[in-house]
């Protein structure tokens, strides 16, 4: 069997009032586009500190590659494209400069493919960090991260600050990564995001791993409401009568599905009563980990 | 020796070297074309007046060779003082500064050994106060040619320089492991230079009133007799024992930053 790209055992470090992370088990293998999930002050980005090599564990151990974060951060991270959750780009260079400063610490000649990817991110690297804005400052960091093609990427909310449009150009850069063989480490606290780009995701909470799945079924979990609109309110109410839990309100009946099987049958139900209007709710994966969080709270 | 981090040092550094430097080619150009070789009378009148005054900023015997008045008036405070303050603003810029911002952790990051990227800082340190020795002595030496021309004692000259390297290395020294170990970023240029400052002032009193005599076991400026070391009167082991110390201290500071918990 491989050696698998990261591996926490039982990792702990507490911050006091509840803040840190308790008993972390973690294995993400390589090829996989792994995210952490959860709101802020889970976790995620203490565990990616020891990931790094910043801070040591007080318990437990950390392993990227096999090897211990801490003790071989300096070689490990020859393998790794960073991008820290906190920027803190040195104020005084141009996005160019940091680029060049970067690969000039990386030991390459020149700065490889950070062009490419800056272009593929409408990103002018000349300009002063200063005067940059937030997004600008999230653009640099990225093509930080992915330039020379790293084999492990980990991204702490690497789409924040990035409008629309760019979080698909790196939806886009991320299934680049993937396919070529990289294994991604992302955290966010944006489910549509992770939705896009993972293939696995560990829900973090308080400092403790709430739940590891597979993206596939984390989304066949996920429920859609449907609201159908019929010619008149007797119809609304007879549809929404021979569906479970359906309601109606006026000409409008609420249906809930969850996954995919139960759909055509839903259909076929508004179709049969001649409904005119279709609307979809995606209830995102956000308000299904919010369900989840419940049950949880109630254990 | 991380050649990128290198140049970023180099970048951070010349404005702040280019100022202290410019200020210290004023006061070494003032102060010796104020030199007469046939001794200002009035200055050891002024001195008989004041002494403590006097002794206070090291200047007890204003010396009648070229090299112990340049001791006396030079190398005594002011070309401890400012370069301190060169010190200081470097040391924050290539360490602190990354700790306190949060861009160390682009440093971090990067493929280099923690030892390797404090060893390079250190370095840097190093070179930047060599350089800032060289100047100094350069200064001295230009002005003397020009203005009193064979009038210096090269060899002397040469020695009191070289504990003045010891010296200003030992408080850079300090000041890097303050920057290693204060866990506090905000607080470690602060108790580098605040340990500095107190040295400075502890063999200010020292030095002034014959009461204090016993504080100059609590000051490594102890160690540096300019004016002994211009009139042939010192000894120059202390220099070789403040080097020591402070290739200790840069050593317990690197060692202290590979251990350390960053969370950046």
């Amino acid at each position: 069997m491989n050696t698998p790209v990261i591996e926490i055992r039982s990792l702990t470090r507490d911050y006091g009032r509840g803040r840190g992370v308790f008993g972390l088990d973690l294995t993400v293998e390589q090829g996989e586009v792994f995210a952490f999930l959860g709101p802020n002050g889970a976790g995620k980005t203490t565990t990616i500190r020891h990931l790094m090599g910043f801070v040591k564990p007080r318990a437990g151990s950390v392993r990227l590659f096999g090897q211990d974060c801490f003790a071989h951060a300096g070689e490990l991270h020859r393998r790794v494209g960073y991008l820290p959750g906190e920027l803190a780009l040195p104020e005084e260079l141009t996005g160019a400069g940091m680029l060049a400063f970067l690969a000039g610490l990386r030991g390459w000649k020149d700065e490889r493919d950070a062009d490419a990817l800056a272009r593929r991110l409408e990103l002018d690297p000349r300009q002063p960090i200063r005067r940059m804005s937030k997004g600008t400052k999230q653009k640099v960091g990225l093509v930080c991260a992915l330039m020379g093609e790293p084999e492990l990427l980990i991204l702490d909310e690497p789409t924040s600050g990035l409008d629309p449009l760019m979080q698909n150009r790196f939806v886009d850069l991320i299934g680049e990564a993937r396919a070529r063989g990289a294994t991604v480490l992302l955290s966010s606290h944006l489910f549509e995001e992770v939705e896009r780009t993972c293939s696995r995701a560990a829900v973090l909470r308080a400092g403790r791993l709430a739940a590891v799945q597979p993206m596939e079924q984390l989304r066949r979990s996920k429920s859609r409401r449907y609201i159908f609109t019929f010619a008149d309110p007797q119809t609304a109410a007879a549809a929404a009568a021979r569906w479970p839990q359906a309601r109606a309100e006026g000409m409008r009946m609420t249906a809930r599905v969850q996954g995919s099987e139960s759909l055509p049958a839903l259909l076929a139900l508004a179709a049969e009563y001649k409904a005119r209007d279709l609307e979809t709710h995606g209830l995102t994966l956000e308000e299904s980990f919010y369900q989840y969080y419940e049950k949880e709270a109630r254990i | 020796m991380n050649g990128a981090l290198v140049r970023r040092d180099a970048a951070l550094a010349w404005r702040p070297f280019l100022l202290i430097g410019a200020v210290l080619a004023m006061y070494a150009g003032v102060v010796t074309s104020m030199f007469d070789p046939d001794l200002g009378e009035s200055l050891r009148m002024m001195m008989e007046a004041m002494p403590q005054m006097f002794a206070a900023f090291g200047m007890a015997d204003p010396g009648s060779t070229l090299a112990g008045f340049l001791a006396n008036y030079l190398y005594g405070f002011l070309y401890i003082a400012l370069p301190l303050v060169l010190i200081l603003l470097l040391n924050s810029r290539f360490l602190v500064r990354w700790i306190d911002q949060g861009s160390m952790a682009w440093l971090l990051a990067a493929p280099l050994s923690r030892r390797k990227l404090a060893a390079t800082q250190a370095a840097a340190l190093v070179v930047a106060v060599t350089l800032l020795c060289l100047w100094i002595a350069g200064l001295g030496l230009g002005f003397s040619t020009v203005m009193f021309p064979g009038e210096l004692d090269m060899t002397r000259y040469a020695v009191m320089n070289l504990g003045l390297w010891a010296l200003l290395q030992l408080l850079a020294a300090l000041c890097f492991l303050a920057g290693c170990a204060v866990p506090d970023s905000r607080l470690a240029t602060g108790a580098g230079g605040g340990v500095c400052v107190v040295f400075v002032l502890v063999d200010m009193l020292a030095g002034m009133d014959e009461g204090w005599e016993a504080l100059r076991f609590f000051t490594p400026l102890t160690l540096y007799d300019p004016a002994g070391l211009a009139a042939g009167t010192a000894p120059l082991w202390p220099a070789a024992v403040l080097t020591g110390a402070a290739l200790i201290l840069y050593a317990v500071g690197i060692a202290v930053f590979c251990r350390r918990d960053l969370s950046l």
